[in-house]
């Protein structure tokens, strides 16, 4: 049985197609603004192609993520964290909490003994668009993404960035910079103002479990925030190869249901 | 189509109170009185003036323009905002104030300048700055109480001596109106109006005791519609007393023939401060999952219906405060409707804040709770993590948001709030009763 999931993001859409829970194509693109909806369609077709399935041989498929009313022609949508925990029990099947950093929001989710949430926390404004943040300062500080993901919170050596706040914090970058800071160490810096903020809102209702947490999202495949992350929290994430996914997998799975 | 669990219907008293409320504004526009700005807590001695003097709260003002023209309310603040006063500041208040900057009212007319302001005396937030704006465009006399507040712990003696403080307040208030103005006060007729106020607070505590049936014959959203008439909004007291007998009387009808306020209601939430007023449709869209809430501290102890027992828990009045003292003088009178050392305000105290909200929540059969996380003012989100944390530990699932202050919508992600509660609502299994 083949099902669908769609996870239209504020940054991108990502698509997992499954058959027999194994996954047959993934693909990732662009959201497109306004237009995301026929972005999400022409990818969704794409990805059906690259699995080899036409749209009748799906047995469902279920759009997520911030633009999913936008997705007409699934069969229905499911909210974010509901899939977040299915995907966190593909990923690892006792796991207890669910963790996806996306460019715009970050959604901490508890997940109950028979794989129901129990628990869900959103981040506050106050550390809305952190994924996106960071991709600014990369190309503010003329790093790929990928040279980016390798600078450590270390290579700040003392310089500190705003940790309340991304927009202050691209405005004192912006500051550090015309000072004549090595941009290597700004971004050391950023690194840890992503972390520090991540790490407020893993403490904000029940704290995951230090073994049994999946940690999804495109912010995910930062290498340096991640392993930030792990010291400073303690908590041994449990990260997949395609973290990007995770969301879009989970509401795959949950169309089998 | 919703799936009904139970008999609901529109409350009756609906049209008469949409009457007082539009006799209300008259009675401002037509300007026969000194106006003076005032505030619910501090200015209950109006009736004693009510021959001279009319008392308009700019909550209700600021509301209404919030509610009727966001344009010109936008106006109106920047208005206030240019002169320096932030949006930290109450959006009602600059709603109101950035009008009487522009000289003029919503309808074009010009701008009812006040006489005299009486802000509230909060010391905690940003109430006690509201009468400042006013003051300062035409130098008029202000005067502000003081709100004793203690956060340690709780001392009969030192409560005593906070009451007498505020009784003292509120005598020279009176005093003063008399002196500068020439006016005379009316003692017989405040005495006869804080006699009949405690009338009032038993009708607000019999609403409140029958919102914690299931279900619930009212709904917050409808309370709020109700609660300002005779508190915000002073109108004539005896037409006040008779316009909520008659709210009490249906109420009571409605509890005892289980008419619910929510036909579908399956999910019960409380919330923690006021709501974003300028967005009230969320009560309706949390209606399409069964969902109603049963009101917050804020809106059930704003009328005194609650309060600390003895052994510490916070729960309903058995009664209201009894006169057990005869009222004869203007004394007599102000010290009878101060009845709490910390005001009616003691929901926000340190002492109580992080555990009152459990016993609330158990009184009331929630199951869940949005708490909102509104900038300053109102609302001050001091302790509001700490609580949603007591509710967890309880099993009610909290749902935290995020805006301005009341009447500025320019800080409220509708739709983001929206996504919220699905979010809240379908990880708790519920769906949309009309999607089913």
């Amino acid at each position: 049985m083949y099902t669908a999931g769609i996870d239209i993001g504020l940054e991108n859409i990502k698509i997992v197609i499954l058959k027999d829970a194994s996954v047959a194509a993934s693909l990732t693109a662009p959201s497109g603004g306004k237009e995301r909806g026929k972005r999400a369609e022409a990818l969704y077709d794409e990805a059906l192609l690259r699995a080899g399935v036409s749209r009748n041989g799906i047995h469902r498929t279920l759009a997520t993520g911030a633009g999913k009313f936008d997705a007409d022609f699934a069969d229905g949508n499911i909210v974010e964290e509901i899939a977040d925990a299915a995907a966190a029990r593909y990923f690892l099947k006792d796991a207890s909490a669910a963790v996806d950093i996306g460019a715009d929001q970050t959604r901490v989710v508890s997940i109950g003994a028979d794989g129901a949430v129990t628990e869900t926390v959103r981040n506050q404004k106050c550390m809305a668009g952190l994924g996106l943040a960071l991709e600014y300062m990369a190309e503010r500080l003329d790093f790929s993404i990928e040279e980016i993901s390798l600078i450590p919170p270390e290579r700040a050596e003392g310089v500190t960035v705003n940790d309340g706040c991304p927009v202050f914090a691209e405005l004192d970058a912006l500051e550090l910079l015309n000072i004549g800071v090595p941009r290597d160490a700004v971004a050391g810096a950023v690194t840890r103002m992503t972390v520090v903020r991540l790490n407020s809102v893993l403490r904000d209702k029940d704290f995951p479990d230090r073994n049994r947490t999946v940690l999804t999202g495109g912010v995910a495949k930062n290498r340096a925030v991640t392993d930030a992350l792990k010291a400073l929290s303690g908590i041994d994430f449990v990260i997949p190869e395609s973290p990007e996914y995770g969301t879009a997998l989970g509401a795959a799975l949950k169309a089998a249901d | 189509m919703i799936k009904q669990r139970w008999e609901t219907r529109p409350l009756e008293i609906w049209d008469r109170a949409k009457e007082l409320r539009a006799k209300w504004q008259k009675s401002i526009d037509n300007r026969q009185h000194l106006l003076a700005q005032g505030n619910t807590v501090e200015s209950d001695w109006s009736p004693g003036f009510e021959k001279y003097l009319k008392i308009v709260e700019d909550n209700p003002v600021g509301a209404f323009m919030a509610s009727k023209s966001h344009s010109f309310a936008r106006r109106a603040r920047l208005a206030s905002e240019v002169r320096g006063w932030g949006r930290e500041l109450c959006g009602y208040v600059n709603n109101c104030w950035g009008a009487q900057f522009l000289g003029r009212d919503m309808d074009g007319g010009p701008f009812p300048y006040r006489d005299m302001c009486v802000p509230f005396p909060d010391v905690c937030d940003q109430h006690l700055k509201r009468g400042q704006q006013c003051m300062d465009l035409s130098p008029i006399p202000r005067w502000g109480g003081d709100m004793p507040i203690y956060p340690g712990e709780r001392d009969p003696k030192r409560d005593e001596e906070m009451i007498e403080h505020r009784v003292y307040c509120n005598l020279k208030i009176i005093a003063d109106i008399e002196r500068i103005f020439g006016i005379e006060f009316d003692d017989e007729r405040f005495v006869e109006n804080i006699k009949l106020r405690e009338k009032l607070s038993a009708y607000g505590l019999r609403i409140s005791q029958l919102m914690t049936q299931v279900p619930t014959p009212l709904s917050a959203k409808d309370l709020y519609s109700f609660y300002t008439l005779g508190d915000l909004t002073k109108l004539n007291p005896e037409e006040i007393n008779d316009f909520w007998k008659s709210f009490v009387d249906e109420v009571q009808w409605r509890a005892d023939n289980r008419i619910a306020a929510v036909g579908g209601e399956r999910y019960r939430y409380m919330e923690a401060h006021p709501p974003a007023w300028y967005y009230l449709k969320y009560y309706r869209y949390l209606e399409s999952y069964g969902a109603v809430c049963i009101g917050s501290q804020y809106s059930h102890i704003m009328s005194g219906t609650l309060e600390v027992k003895e052994d510490g828990s916070l729960a309903h009045r058995d009664v209201t405060p009894p006169a057990d003292k005869p009222i004869r003088t203007r004394e007599d009178a102000v010290r009878q409707w101060i009845t709490e050392a910390r005001g009616n305000r003691f929901k926000d105290d340190e002492y109580c804040r992080k555990w009152a909200i459990t016993d609330f929540a158990r009184g009331f059969k929630a199951d869940g709770a949005i708490m909102a996380l509104w900038r300053c003012g109102v609302g001050c989100t001091l302790t509001r993590k700490e609580q949603a944390l007591r509710l967890s530990e309880m099993g009610l699932r909290v749902l935290h948001c995020e805006g301005s202050q009341p009447g500025d919508r320019t800080d409220m992600d509708e739709h983001g709030f929206l996504d919220r509660i699905d979010a809240w609502m379908e990880s708790q299994g519920l769906e949309k009763l009309d999607d089913r």
